[in-house]
């Protein structure tokens, strides 16, 4: 009995177990892999994927999708680094959050309101906002920022870089936010029946249009993180971040059919992505074979999540009749 | 006559647990045998076995006294044994000709192509047949269930199928559709096609079988031919126990009006609907389907919008197309698909029952998650949830359970109008009288009700008013002891020309 119930619930610890051996895997074939500065590599790139992801993994449990994400953050890179050269850094950061919000409202009301794909709507939207970023800033680099500017990405506050405190505080925000708060409750409703839920009073489009603005504000501070980082804006910044952050979802264990899943198998699907992406780098694979590995990644991910979804339903099925 | 279909000793376990044990099921060429027995005694698993879904673990099927085995639904198909389920198979965007050669489209040898002529020329003959008019080209979605019922049973005769499962065929059709029905299902046993009926409605069972196995655990508890059928003998072998009172109607005193509708209308759905209700009253609320006896309930609870007339709930205005002001003011609606828009399957029964009470249980957005939990153990003790912890997925459950589930959800609100929208469909006979027995409680409580019910018999089993509606419009207004079954029919039909 109690090795069947393990054995059932295998599943849910194969992405740890699979990252652990990744980990080995890396620390025999990279001599490089398993040193003090490479860790605390990882941790920095996986940090910025880490915030995109757990907003990506938001507007998912509503059985939504963002493919704006990595567009957001280069329209915020630009942005952010034109408002600090202007006004200051201060005053750039509130452009680049407010710009994450406008992108996710805009994503947000349009697939509520017309109740259309979110598919279509967020991947015209990173059309849109990647051009605009594009066309603002001729297709170069934005240069020119104090050192200061670099603080938020390459700085460390008690021994733990920056970007990494960032990721624990979202961590832990939207990790309440889904367990403990009545829109948590609202987003899992809505992603697991949307006609029931409207029915019990939720208010489904409102809820909506709130996963896609925390996910646009996300997606604006993980711009805010990388730009800071190489200290210009970037018109081409997150460019595969959606991706990479769809990937780190599922393999999460975040159905994209919605109302199932949680940050914590969302936090060790960046980890498995990121110590992935790391490991492709130390072992001299270009960066043009890891964008195939990424996306046999993903498809396996999503065909895991359909599979274990169906054997979760024959299962369902027979214990119903025995209860009956 | 000699058997068509012979199912012996048919046992089926899953996980150590009996399904069915040592079953006998025959069908006769031409006959309808009815297929009995509370959800969970094992009907849908025999008809399944039938069709290939399920293998047996042990005993014989012989079709025309010949042994076969039915590895999948492809090999029941080729065998002529067709189903049609609850859930039907049809394709909304697809023309009724277009659904019925589904599969098998006749193509024409050069490339491939389609054969329309011949195909229309196929449908169009079984059509006649059956005496149905339906035109070919119309997209099924338009069509209304009891109307893509008929496609479907259409295509089970283009594969010339000669047993036709039918499985709660009458489940979403209003008394004129099931009549309809009926005489089709009187056209397929004179073209001698056998069919094994399941439907809850015993009533209706006993009107059109021939003969009838009962079933109570996955055991045969009875096979008996029609003359020998009575309520009271199915109900004994179905529950294992005589059920005296099947609507256990009290009389309660009535009040004030609670719920008071004024020449309500709505854009091609219905006009001038005026009706009150009020505390402790049961107003039963009878039509056909398509009679948009749902929208009106949906628009007063505010999850559709109207055009014109007022609502007022306690002498007060309610705002169109607010729910959650409905629910605020004190409306509860338990909706007619529980799987579709009572429950939400993934979340535990505590969740469920939360969900719309969750502002009054959370302060500044964030969850009591203690008082979460006292209230759904409270409701679970008070409407008897059967479950092993209130942390189960509701999709665990069994009809009847995740029916009290919904009902929880609602009644922890202390509404002073509960709106029951078909709330006895598809679960078993044990749990409907629960179900009676509930609005009953809450009727003497002094909770104003409001019951759409497509069963005459529960209408008239359980309401003290009834209204009639009929395309859109209210026919008919009745007090119960004035009124016959006949009289409500008549109402129903008003204005209603056969499709």
């Amino acid at each position: 009995m109690n090795a069947r119930g393990f054995i059932r619930k295998l599943p849910q610890y194969g992405l740890p177990i699979a990252t652990v051996i990744l980990f080995a895997f890396l620390s025999f074939t990279a001599p490089s892999f398993l040193t003090g500065y490479n860790i605390q590599n990882i941790s920095r790139q996986v940090a910025a994927l880490a915030v995109a992801a757990f907003g990506q993994a938001i507007v998912v449990i509503t059985a939504g999708l963002d493919l704006s994400v990595g567009a957001t953050m280069a329209l915020v890179s630009v942005f952010f680094a034109i408002g600090t050269l202007k006004y200051g850094m201060f005053v750039g950061i509130i452009i680049a959050l407010a710009i994450g919000l406008v992108v996710g409202f805009l994503n947000g009301s349009i697939v509520a309101r017309f109740d259309i794909s979110p598919f279509i709507v967020t991947m015209g939207m990173a059309s849109i906002a990647r051009g605009i970023a594009l066309t603002v800033t001729g297709g170069t680099p934005v240069h020119g920022m104090s050192e200061g500017f670099a603080e938020i990405g390459v700085g460390s506050f008690l021994g733990i870089p920056n970007p990494i405190l960032i990721a624990i505080m979202a961590f832990f925000v939207c990790f309440f936010m889904l367990m403990y708060t009545r829109l948590g409750r609202h987003i899992y409703a809505v992603g697991g029946n949307k006609e029931a839920s409207r029915l019990s009073g939720v208010k489904v489009d409102w809820c909506t249009v709130k996963v896609y603005l925390i996910c646009g504000l996300l997606a604006a501070v993980a711009g805010i993180i990388l730009t800071s980082r190489v200290r210009s804006g970037q018109p081409t910044l997150g460019t595969g971040y959606e991706l990479q952050s769809v990937a780190a979802v599922v393999l999460g264990g975040v159905s994209l059919y919605g109302g199932r899943g949680n940050l914590v198998g969302v936090f060790f699907g960046v980890l498995f992505i990121g110590i992935l992406g790391n490991g492709l780098n130390l072992l001299n694979v270009s960066s043009y074979t890891q964008q195939i590995v990424i996306g046999i990644v993903l498809i396996l991910a999503i065909v895991m999540d359909s599979v274990l979804l169906r054997q979760e339903k024959a299962r369902k099925s027979v214990t119903v009749k025995q209860a009956a | 006559m000699a058997n068509l279909l012979r199912m012996t000793d048919i046992s089926k376990t899953f996980g150590g647990i009996h399904a069915l044990r040592n079953v006998d099921f025959e069908l006769n060429k031409g006959e309808v045998h009815a297929l009995l027995g509370e959800n969970g005694a094992g009907k849908s698993t025999l008809i399944k076995i039938l069709s290939g879904v399920y293998q047996a673990d042990s005993g014989e099927i012989a079709l025309n006294g010949q042994a076969i085995t039915v590895r999948d639904p492809a090999e029941a198909c080729h065998l002529g044994i067709s189903t049609i389920f609850q859930e039907l198979n049809v394709v909304p965007e697809l023309t009724v000709a277009e659904n019925m050669m589904l599969g098998r489209e006749p193509v024409k040898t050069f490339f491939g192509m389609l054969d329309r002529a011949a195909s229309r020329k196929k449908c169009r003959e079984v059509l006649e047949t059956l005496h149905i008019s339906l035109s070919l080209d119309t997209p099924v979605r338009k069509l209304n269930t009891a109307m893509q019922q008929m496609v479907e049973i259409g295509r089970a005769l283009l594969i010339d199928a000669k047993i036709i499962v039918m499985d709660e065929p009458t489940a979403s059709l209003s008394e004129a559709e099931v009549e309809s029905l009926f005489k089709l299902v009187g056209e397929l046993k004179e073209k001698g096609v056998s069919i094994i009926y399941i439907s809850h409605r015993l009533e209706e069972v006993i009107s059109i079988c021939d003969r009838a196995t009962i079933l109570r655990n996955g055991e045969v508890t009875a096979e008996c031919q029609r003359e020998e059928l009575s309520l009271e003998k199915i109900i004994k072998n179905m529950v294992g126990y005589e059920v005296k009172e099947r609507y256990p109607k009290e009389q309660h005193n009535i009040g004030k009006t609670v719920l008071e509708v004024r020449s309500l209308g709505a854009d091609n759905l219905f006009s001038q609907i005026s009706f009150k209700v009020r505390a402790g009253e049961i107003l039963g609320l009878s039509g056909l389907v398509g009679s948009k006896r749902t929208d009106v309930v949906q628009a007063i609870f505010g999850a559709d919008h109207y055009d014109e007339g007022e609502i007022f709930l306690d002498g007060e205005k309610l705002p169109p197309g607010n729910v959650e002001k409905a629910i605020e003011s004190g409306i509860a609606l338990i909706p007619e698909e529980r799987k579709k828009q009572g429950l939400v399957m993934g979340l535990s029964i505590k969740k469920n029952i939360a969900l719309p009470q969750l502002k009054s249980i959370s302060r500044l957005g964030v969850i009591n998650l203690w008082e979460e939990t006292k209230i759904a153990e409270h409701m679970g003790k008070q409407l008897q949830i059967k479950a092993g912890s209130l942390e189960q997925e509701v999709q665990d459950l069994s009809g009847g359970n995740q029916q009290k589930v919904v009902l929880a959800k609602w009644l922890y609100t202390k509404p002073k109008l509960v709106i029951l929208d078909e709330p006895t469909r598809g679960i078993d006979i044990g749990a409907k009288i629960e179900v009676y027995r509930l609005i009953n409680n809450l009727a003497a409580e002094g909770v104003a009700i409001i019951l759409v019910s497509s069963e005459l018999p529960e209408i008239m089993g359980m309401s003290d008013n009834i209204i009639v509606m009929s395309k859109g419009k209210i026919t008919g207004t009745f007090k119960n002891e004035e009124v016959t079954e006949e009289e409500i029919l008549a109402c129903a039909f008003e204005t209603q020309g056969r499709c």
